[in-house]
């Protein structure tokens, strides 16, 4: 599959609210922990080698499970392949639980949750659509129900 | 670079719904002529299929940072997707109508991982300037005196209520306080429960306004506010029939609307 890597590269370089040298592991068989740096960007975990300014690898965090391990590493899956597990191991248990949560909020469907719940609450305190006022209250991606299902309902105590 | 390929392409085709879908004509990386692929946007990645049911993507493009223009080109209705990085491709694409052009101009231009940051985080602030507001003005509960037609939509889910599992909190009887709205914002940061699939897996029947939630994946709902009656779907009185009345209309408007939508 094809993808742009250059820009990819270049987001890698952008500023990151979590970047730090762990411990990380690859999924396969007889992969070991290596030192690498590894760093948050929007919906991208980068990790490059700990000298160099390209990276080796991203991994998009979007449909994958963080767990944590044990008290100073966690583990990244996706969910097609919910066994070939990414390890991270940390420098304490509280940096642990701050990647955890940091990679959690870090996929885009995690945020548009956020964003509708927020949207409901304000409407619903409120009567009006706070979206209105920027003009993209039709847009699919802020859609309650997000796109093009049609939710089916039992309609049958009516 | 590496880069997770199968899981992204998973998440092409996996059944979270997509912002965006259409064929657009894509000029070539090596072949300069333009060629009609099947586009699926989802988030910030713009995957491109070479067929309306292709099993897997030829390519994706991740928008992060990107910019759209209209642009001079043979073909009509034509935009393009520019980084603002050294040797960056412009990748040129046209549409096959100047309403479809537009659409999809829109969406890719709202669609990077930072937009959508800043209209939460924007939303987030009006939250809690509303709490913050209300607790001078509806005494403790903070909450207007009205009774909105929104309350009958909560209370609607009770029909089927085995597909709203935070139903329940909805029972909580907690009050609203200016020491709450803080307790909201921290639930709001605190994390939810540790091993946490952040795909959204599962479709959720629910109504429109009550948002696609389940209970295990979704950011906490905030207690219900003490004093707003519950008020049952079927319950007899004319008063709660009209406000019935009311709400189902809206809510098949908008089932309507997105049936079409989906069209």
């Amino acid at each position: 599959m094809r993808f742009n890597e250059k820009e990819l590269a270049s987001l890698s370089r952008q500023p990151s609210e979590m970047a730090a040298e762990l411990g990380m592991r690859g999924p396969k068989k007889g992969d070991v922990v290596k030192r690498r740096l590894v760093k948050l960007v929007v919906n991208f975990l980068f990790y490059f080698r700990t000298d160099e300014e390209e990276p080796i690898g991203a991994l998009l965090l979007e449909q994958c499970r963080v767990e944590r391990e044990d008290s100073r590493s966690f583990s990244i899956a996706f969910l097609d392949e919910a066994e070939r597990k990414y390890l991270f191991e940390c420098d304490s248990g509280e940096q642990c639980g701050e990647w955890v949560d940091s990679i959690i909020k870090a996929s885009y469907e995690f945020m548009r949750k956020n964003l509708i719940f927020y949207r409901t609450e304000i409407h619903r305190l409120t009567g009006k659509d706070p979206l209105e006022q920027y003009g993209i209250s039709d847009e699919t991606r802020f859609q309650v129900n997000n796109g093009l299902q049609l939710v089916s309902r039992d309609t049958s105590s009516l | 670079m590496k880069l997770n390929e199968r899981s992204v392409a998973h998440y092409a085709t996996c059944d979270s719904p997509p912002d965006k879908t259409g064929f657009l004509l894509k000029k070539g990386e090596r072949n300069t002529a333009y060629h009609r692929r099947w586009f699926v946007l989802k988030g910030n990645m713009l995957f491109y299929f070479e067929e309306r049911d292709g099993r897997e993507p030829i390519g994706v493009i991740v928008l992060e940072g990107c910019t759209v223009e209209l642009c001079e080109s043979a073909e009509e209705f034509a935009f393009a997707v520019k980084f603002d990085c050294a040797k960056a491709r412009v990748y040129k694409m046209s549409a096959e109508s100047q309403a479809a052009m537009e659409s999809w101009v829109k969406a890719l231009s709202r669609a990077s991982f930072d937009y959508m940051r800043l209209v939460v985080k924007e939303l987030e602030r009006q939250l809690e300037e509303i709490h913050e507001a209300g607790v001078g003005v509806g005494g403790p509960q903070g909450r207007p005196k009205t009774a909105r037609p929104n309350q009958v939509a909560r209370s609607r889910s009770g029909v089927s209520s085995s597909s709203l599992p935070w139903r329940e909190s909805l029972q909580e009887d907690v009050q609203l306080t200016s020491d709450s709205s803080k307790e909201n914002g921290d639930a709001w940061s605190r994390p939810p429960p540790v091993a946490l699939a952040n795909g959204f897996v599962e479709g959720a029947s629910c109504a429109a306004w009550e948002g696609c939630v389940d209970s295990a994946r979704a950011p906490p709902v905030p207690p219900r506010r003490r004093g707003a009656s519950l008020e049952s779907p079927v319950s007899p009185g004319t008063d709660c029939f009209s406000k019935l009345h009311d709400w189902y209309g809206r809510e098949v408007e908008e089932l309507r609307t997105q049936w079409l939508h989906s069209q």
